[in-house]
C-alpha cells in the first residue's frame, strides 16, 4: 500500500510539473494584463503540433524542439497580443472574455481544418522507458518533462526578480497606474508578459508530446486544469501556481487510482467550488 | 371614466407606426412556419426560432445582468436528458418531463449560482465552463443511466402527448411560442424594477448596492429564469431530433453560440438576440453547407472570426445602430405625425412638476437633542495598518457634520464602515436608536435610510440620467411609473431635468456629481453621506453643488460630508470632526476647528490661520 501511495505521489508530482508550467503562463498573463486567456489551451495544442511536425518532417527530438518552439511561441505571443489583445486591454470584461473565446474557437478549428481530428503521437526510443527502483516505476519522459518544467520555471522566476523587464512586469502586475507613472512602457511590457506566458505554454506542449497525443481539442483538457490551478494558487502568484500545479497533479493521480480516471474532471471541479466558497483568494493569494 | 380613456388611447395607438409596425412583424412571424413547402426551409425556420429563444434566454443573465455564463449548455443538457430519460424509462410524457427538467435545472442553478456569483466576471465565466464540462464527463461516464457516448435514441411514435409530430409545423409553432414567451418576459423585465436592478448591477455592483439593490439575489433570479427556458429548449431539441448524446447537448461551442448571437444582435436589448438568430442561423446553415463540404471546422473559423471582430469593433451589435435607423424609418410611415403629437402630451407633465421634498419629515424639528446617529469606538485594521482607530462621534438630526483630514486619514473607511461596505473590527454603530453594526450588505443600510455617494463618481454609464435616478427611487416604490415620477422630481430638484434622456456617460464631471447626489437622494435617505462631492470642480460648479447641498439640508435631511475644499466645508458644516492617521484629533464648530493647534499642524497648515 505504501509503495502504491509513494508511486501515486511520484506520478502526480511528475504530471504536476507540466500543469504548473501551463498555469504559470496563464497566471502571468492574468496578473499583468488582467485578462484570462481562454485560448491558452489552444496554444498548448499548437505547440504540440509544432513539436510533432518538427519530429515527423525534420526528425527533431521533442526535447530538442524546445529550442525552436520556445522562441517561436514567444513571437506568436507578441503578435497575438499586438493584434488581438491590445485593442481590448481596457475594454469591459465581456469583450475581453469573448475575444479570447473567439480566438480559441478559431485556433481549434484551424487545427481541425489542417490536421483533421486524428490523434497523433510521437514515438521516440525513450517514450516507454521506465526507471525502476525498489518497486517504484518512474517514467523517463515524465521525469524529463518534470525537471525541464522546474528548470524553465526557475529561470522565469529569476528573470522576473533580477532583470529590469522582469521588475517592470512585476510592478505592472501589482499596480498598473503606479507602474505607468514610474515611466514603465506598459504596452511593451504587456506584450512581453503575454509573449512569455505563451512561450511557457508552448514549452509545456513540446514536453507533453512524447507522453501524450495531439488533437485539435486537446487544449480544452489541459486548460481546465490550468484554470483550477490558477484559482488554487491565488490568481496572481507564480509560486502559488507552481505549488497548485503539483497539488492538482497529485489529486489527479489519486482520484484516477481510487475513483476512476473518467471522474478526475469532476474532482477538479469540486475542488474548484470548495476553494471558491471557503477561500476565494486561493490557497496562496493575498487578502 | 378611466376605462374609456384607455380604450380611446389604444384605438389611436393602432394607427401609430410604433404600434402597427411591430404588430405586422408579429403577424409575419405567425405565418412564417406555414409558408415554406420544403423540409429544408421548414427546418431552417425552426432553428431560427430555437436559437432565438436560447439566445434571448441567455441574454437575461448575460446581457441584462452582465454575468457571462459560458456553461448554459449544462442546463440545456439537463433539460434534454431529464425529459428523455423519464420518457424512455418511465414513459412519462415529455411535456411533463420538460417541466421536471426545467425544475431540476433551476435547482442546480440555485446550488451552483450562489458560490459562482462571488467571482469576478472572468472567473465566473470560467466556473461555468468547468461546471458544464463536468456534466459532460458525468453523462459520458454514467453509462448505466445515459448509455454514455452512444447517446439516447427516442423511438418515433408521433402523438401529441409524446411531444412528437409527423409534420414539422407543430415543432415550428412550439419553438415560436417559446421564443415569443421569452421576448415577452425579457420585455417585462426590462421595463420593471427588476430589470433596472439587473442593468444597474451590471454597470456597477457597489453603486447598485448603495442604492438598495440586493445584487446577489437579483443575479440569482436572473439566472434561474434564464436557466428555466434553456432547459425547456433542451427538451424541445431532444424531441425534435429524437437523439441526444453528451457531446452535442453538453458542448462548449453550444455555450459560446448563445452569447455570440446575443452580441451580434445587440447585447442587453430585448430584441437583439432574436435579430442575431435571424441573421446568423441561416448564415450558419449556409456556411455548414458550403464550407462543411470543403472541410470540417471551416464554419467555426468564420464564426470565431466574426465573434472576435464584432467584439472589438462593434460591441453594441446590430440592434445598437438599427435603433436609430428604425426610428427614422417609423417616422416615414403613415400615421407618424399623430404619434409625435401624442408623445408631446405624454412628456409635458414632467416639466411642470414642482419641487417637493422627497422626505416628508418636518424641518422645524430643530430640537438637537437625541443623536440621529452614533458611532462608538470604531476600529478597522487592514493588515498591520490601523485605518480607523477608536473613533467615536454623534450626528444630530438635521445638522451638517463635516469630516476632514489629510489623505489616507481614514475618512472614506469611516463611510464604508457606516454603509456596510466594510465591517468594523470592533465598535458600535447606532442609527435612530437601532444597532447597525450587524447590518452588513450595503443594500440593507440603504433601506434603513442611510444614503451615500462615492469619492470617484460611479454613474451607471449605459443608462440614461433618468434611469440612473430611477434605480435609487425603486428602493422605495415598486412600479416603474412611480419611480419615473419620483426620479423626475429629484432631477428637477438637482437641476438635471434637461439631461434626463442623455446617457450618464455623456455628462460633464460636475453633472455626474449632481447625478450621484440625485441617485442617493431618490432612495429617500434620512442621513446622507457625501464623499468629496465638490472635489475637482471649478468655482461656479462648486457654488451650484453647495446650493444643492444646502437645499437638501433644508428639507430636513441630515448630512455627513467629507471634503477637502475648505471653503465648502467651512460654509456648509455646523460641526466638523478631524481625522488624522485614523484617529479623531479634533471636533467642534468650523471656527473652533480653524483655531485648533493640532488640526492646523496635521492638516490645515499655517497659511490657513493667516
Amino acid at each position: 500500500m505504501l509503495t502504491i501511495v509513494i508511486q501515486l505521489i511520484i506520478n502526480g508530482l511528475l504530471l504536476g510539473g507540466i500543469y504548473a508550467l501551463i498555469s504559470i503562463g496563464l497566471t502571468l498573463i492574468f496578473g499583468v494584463l488582467e485578462i484570462i486567456n481562454f485560448a491558452h489551451g489552444e496554444f498548448l495544442m499548437l505547440s504540440m503540433y509544432a513539436s510533432y511536425w518538427l519530429f515527423q518532417l525534420l526528425g527533431v527530438d521533442p526535447y530538442l524542439s524546445l529550442l525552436v518552439v520556445i522562441p517561436m511561441f514567444f513571437l506568436i505571443g507578441l503578435v497575438v497580443q499586438r493584434i488581438i489583445i491590445q485593442p481590448i486591454i481596457h475594454a469591459p470584461p465581456l469583450n475581453q472574455i469573448f475575444v479570447t473565446v473567439g480566438l480559441s474557437l478559431i485556433l481549434q478549428n484551424v487545427a481541425l481544418f489542417f490536421w483533421k481530428a486524428d490523434y497523433r503521437t510521437v514515438r521516440t526510443a525513450y517514450s516507454t522507458l521506465c526507471l525502476k527502483t525498489s518497486g517504484l516505476m518512474i517514467s523517463f519522459p515524465r521525469l524529463v518533462a518534470f525537471l525541464l518544467a522546474l528548470a524553465i520555471i526557475s529561470i522565469l522566476l529569476i528573470f522576473l526578480k533580477r532583470t529590469y523587464t522582469g521588475k517592470a512586469i512585476r510592478a505592472l502586475a501589482q499596480e498598473r497606474r503606479a507602474a505607468m507613472l514610474m515611466g514603465i512602457n506598459i504596452y511593451g511590457t504587456y506584450r512581453i508578459a503575454f509573449g512569455i506566458g505563451i512561450a511557457c505554454v508552448g514549452a509545456a506542449g513540446a514536453m507533453l508530446m512524447p507522453i501524450y497525443y495531439a488533437f485539435p481539442t486537446v487544449g480544452a483538457l489541459f486548460v481546465l486544469i490550468a484554470f483550477v490551478v490558477v484559482v488554487l494558487g491565488g490568481y496572481n502568484s507564480l509560486v502559488g501556481a507552481l505549488i497548485g500545479g503539483l497539488i492538482i497533479g497529485i489529486v489527479e493521480a489519486f482520484s484516477g487510482f481510487f475513483l476512476s480516471p473518467h471522474l478526475k474532471e469532476a474532482v477538479y471541479f469540486v475542488i474548484f467550488i470548495l476553494i471558491l466558497v471557503f477561500r476565494p483568494t486561493g490557497l496562496f493569494g493575498r487578502g | 371614466m378611466k376605462m374609456s380613456f384607455i380604450s380611446r388611447k389604444t384605438a389611436s395607438n393602432l394607427f401609430r407606426p410604433k404600434f402597427y409596425f411591430p404588430l405586422a412583424l408579429l403577424l409575419l412571424l405567425l405565418v412564417l412556419p406555414i409558408l415554406p413547402r420544403n423540409p429544408f426551409y421548414e427546418d431552417l425556420i425552426i432553428m431560427i426560432f430555437f436559437w432565438g429563444a436560447l439566445a434571448a434566454a441567455w441574454n437575461l443573465v448575460g446581457g441584462f445582468a452582465g454575468q457571462i455564463s459560458l456553461g448554459h449548455t449544462a442546463f440545456f443538457g439537463i433539460g434534454a436528458y431529464t425529459s428523455t430519460l423519464l420518457y424512455l424509462k418511465f414513459s412519462l410524457s415529455p411535456w411533463l418531463g420538460m417541466l421536471a427538467g426545467a425544475g431540476l435545472a433551476v435547482l442546480v442553478a440555485m446550488g451552483i449560482g450562489s458560490p459562482c456569483f462571488r467571482l469576478k466576471s472572468h472567473f465566473f465565466a470560467l466556473a461555468t465552463i468547468a461546471f458544464a464540462e463536468v456534466l459532460r464527463h458525468v453523462a459520458s461516464y454514467w453509462r448505466g443511466l445515459t448509455q454514455g457516448g452512444v447517446g439516447l435514441l427516442i423511438p418515433f411514435k408521433p402523438r401529441i402527448e409524446n411531444f412528437m409530430f409527423r409534420s414539422k409545423i407543430p415543432y415550428a409553432y412550439i419553438a415560436l411560442g417559446l421564443m415569443l414567451l421569452i421576448i415577452l418576459v425579457s420585455y417585462i423585465i426590462r421595463n420593471s424594477r427588476f430589470g433596472f436592478y439587473l442593468i444597474s448591477l451590471r454597470e456597477d455592483q457597489d453603486a447598485a448596492e448603495s442604492l438598495g439593490v440586493k445584487t446577489s439575489r437579483c443575479k440569482l433570479i436572473a439566472l434561474v429564469i434564464s436557466v428555466l427556458f434553456t432547459a425547456i429548449a433542451g427538451t424541445f431539441y431532444a424531441q425534435y431530433l429524437l437523439f441526444i448524446d453528451p457531446d452535442t447537448v453538453f458542448s462548449l461551442p453550444f455555450s459560446i453560440e448563445l452569447p455570440l448571437l446575443a452580441i451580434i444582435g445587440g447585447l442587453g436589448t430585448v430584441i437583439g438576440p432574436i435579430i442575431g438568430a435571424f441573421i446568423l442561423t441561416p448564415l450558419d446553415v449556409l456556411l455548414r453547407g458550403w464550407l462543411g463540404a470543403i472541410s470540417a471546422g471551416l464554419n467555426f473559423i468564420v464564426y470565431g472570426t466574426v465573434l472576435v471582430v464584432a467584439v472589438i469593433y462593434f460591441p453594441r451589435g446590430i440592434a445598437g445602430w438599427l435603433r436609430t435607423w428604425y426610428e427614422s424609418f417609423l417616422r416615414r410611415l403613415p400615421g407618424a405625425k399623430l404619434s409625435l403629437a401624442i408623445e408631446k402630451t405624454v412628456s409635458s407633465p414632467l416639466l411642470t412638476s414642482e419641487t417637493s421634498d422627497p422626505e416628508d419629515s418636518d424641518p422645524e424639528d430643530e430640537e438637537i437633542k437625541s443623536p440621529l446617529f452614533e458611532a462608538q469606538s470604531l476600529n478597522k485594521h487592514f493588515g498591520g495598518l490601523a485605518a480607523v482607530k477608536d473613533v467615536s462621534f454623534q450626528i444630530k438630526k438635521g445638522e451638517i457634520l463635516g469630516l476632514i483630514g489629510p489623505n489616507g486619514a481614514g475618512k472614506t473607511t469611516v463611510f464604508n464602515l457606516i454603509t456596510g461596505f466594510l465591517s468594523p473590527d470592533s465598535g458600535k454603530i447606532e442609527f435612530k436608536g437601532e444597532a447597525m453594526t450587524a447590518v452588513k450588505p450595503p443594500h440593507k443600510v440603504c433601506i434603513k435610510h442611510i444614503g451615500r455617494t462615492f469619492q470617484l463618481v460611479r454613474p451607471f454609464n449605459n443608462m440614461t440620467v433618468l434611469e440612473n435616478v430611477m434605480v435609487g427611487a425603486f428602493s422605495r416604490v415598486k412600479r416603474t411609473k412611480e419611480a419615473r415620477e419620483e426620479a423626475t422630481k429629484v432631477l428637477d430638484f438637482i437641476g438635471l431635468l434637461e439631461h434626463s434622456h442623455s446617457l450618464a456617460s455623456s455628462l460633464t464631471i460636475a453633472d455626474r456629481k449632481k447625478l450621484e447626489l440625485g441617485r442617493a437622494l431618490a432612495t429617500r435617505p434620512e442621513l446622507l453621506l457625501l464623499d468629496e462631492v465638490v472635489a475637482g470642480l471649478n468655482p461656479r460648479e462648486t457654488e451650484a453643488i453647495i446650493g444643492i447641498i444646502k437645499a437638501i439640508s433644508n428639507q430636513g435631511i441630515t448630512l455627513f460630508i467629507i471634503e477637502h475644499v475648505m471653503k465648502a466645508i467651512m460654509t456648509l458644516s455646523h460641526r466638523i470632526i478631524v481625522l488624522h492617521h485614523g484617529e479623531k484629533i479634533g471636533e467642534g464648530t468650523p471656527a473652533e476647528i480653524s483655531r485648533d493647534r493640532r488640526v492646523i499642524d496635521a492638516y490645515l497648515g499655517e497659511e490657513y490661520l493667516a
